[in-house]
């Protein structure tokens, strides 16, 4: 299927942007289709991988994400932000579906209480040294501890707020607002914006 | 329980890290359409967050891109404007399905409950391990079929799940350009339940409702909407 001459609006380096892709994708491009997996496949298979540790459940995970964009486009508003960032929630999200159905997978993956008690050591732990890039390791460094937990916890170990709570023995009520305080905090240092391989930085909507 | 107004607008966090439960997220989520200032503030914290997920790096498996579009292939795609098409439509093929399947000599084996079905069970676990949940359910059933050269195929269904677990062993390669797509059978007919690219893939099939069986043909490559091939196996799941 040849590629649909890009509309004039299109992005600096000639290349179609994300938005224009998701358009064309809304009209059966697969050829658009195969375009947005080449620019976000990496960083969705590395997610789920992340958060599901199974590869081949990781696999389903981002097929998954990859089909719900193909079937339904225009669930992604880009009035609301990147489609980076509404790809990679999606993304998230299925995971943590699936984490969540797979209980046993989960108690392998994320060792209970022996490992978190300590609040440094742990799945969050293991999670920054291997895994995460300089960058948003410093940014989360620069966190206090007890908020790096909860965030590590929720973001990358697919935990609810309730099973935080239960993990570290820490109240709910506390594990909420360390929550809050974590993420507002990493806006800060991390910035808002997808910094995906495309180079595109910025929402579809600017 | 009540969850107040406040409670709510610090929950931008945890929602834009997706650690709410479902529970909380449909709240939540009720709340945020209404709620201006908490949309802003949750599209921010999941850039951010987002931020935090693409730090992460694991290459995907090179079969994986080939894998997701071939999958869109046999997708429909929803148009944001009409509903979603009634999937009877078609059925006149579901009655040529039926009687293919009727000429295919099909060998149905019962082994529920017995020691031979909890080892198969087992040795699918650790085969499978990503379907060990399923496969643990309480209820999982298993029935097997055999069908043409010797091929032979199981079906894991757990109704409390919805979910059904096919695979199939020592099936003959499909013909070029084509591919076997697993169909559920239910009182409407037939429905897609993907295609087994490679013929050996395990396929896990959700929304089972009244499916009565399931059934293998050879289609186009990409899948077919309604089955146009033979039935090649089917396996009763009542």
């Amino acid at each position: 299927m040849a590629d649909s001459p890009g509309p004039p609006a299109a992005s600096r380096d000639g290349r179609p942007t994300d938005f224009e892709l998701v358009q064309r994708l809304a009209q059966g491009d697969r050829s658009a289709f195969g375009e947005l997996y080449d620019r976000y496949g990496t960083p969705s298979y590395s997610l789920a991988r992340r958060i599901c540790v199974d590869p081949e459940l990781a696999e389903d995970v981002v097929q998954e994400a990859f089909l719900a964009l193909w079937r339904h486009p225009a669930r992604f508003d880009p009035t609301r932000g990147s489609f980076g960032t509404w790809l990679m929630t999606l993304v998230h999200h299925r995971a943590v579906d699936a984490v969540r159905k797979e209980n046993t997978q989960r108690r392998r993956t994320v060792p209970l209480t022996d490992d978190v008690s300590p609040p440094v050591e742990g799945s969050e732990h293991e999670a920054l040294v291997s895994v995460v890039s300089a960058e948003v390791r410093a940014a989360l460094h620069t966190l206090p501890e007890e908020q790096r937990q909860v965030i590590a916890l929720a973001y990358l170990g697919g935990y609810t707020q309730c099973e935080v709570a239960k993990l570290t023995g820490v109240p709910l009520g506390t594990v909420k607002s360390r929550t809050f305080a974590a993420i507002r905090r990493l806006r800060g240092t991390l910035g808002n914006l997808w910094a995906g391989e495309t180079g595109e930085t910025t929402g579809a909507n600017r | 329980m009540r969850t107040t107004s406040v409670d709510l607008h610090t929950l931008t966090g945890a929602y834009a890290v997706n650690a709410l439960s479902d529970t909380e997220r449909t709240a939540f989520e009720t709340h945020l359409a209404r709620c201006e200032s908490c949309a802003t503030e949750v599209a921010e914290l999941a850039a951010t967050a987002t931020r935090l997920g693409a730090a992460v790096d694991f290459p995907p498996p090179p079969h994986l891109r080939a894998r997701v579009l071939a999958a869109a292939a046999e997708t429909r795609q929803l148009s944001p404007h009409t509903p979603r098409l009634p999937r009877t439509r078609g059925w006149g093929r579901a009655g040529g399905l039926l009687a293919a399947a009727c000429l295919v000599a099909v060998a149905f084996v019962a082994v529920q409950g017995t020691q031979s079905d909890r080892d198969q069970l087992a040795q699918l676990s650790s085969q499978y391990s990503r379907f060990s949940d399923l496969l643990s359910t309480p209820d999982a059933r298993l029935v097997s079929a055999s069908g043409p050269n010797g091929s032979t195929a199981t079906a894991v269904v757990s109704v409390s799940r919805n979910e059904l677990l096919f695979v199939s062993k020592d099936m003959p390669a499909p013909p070029a350009d084509h591919v076997y797509q697993l169909w559920l059978i239910d009182a409407d007919g037939p429905h897609s339940a993907g295609l087994l690219a490679p013929p050996s893939a395990p396929l896990v099939a959700t929304g089972l409702s009244n499916a009565r069986k399931v059934a293998i043909t050879v289609e186009p490559q990409g899948g077919s909407q309604v089955p146009t091939g033979d039935a090649l196996m089917e396996i009763a799941l009542a």
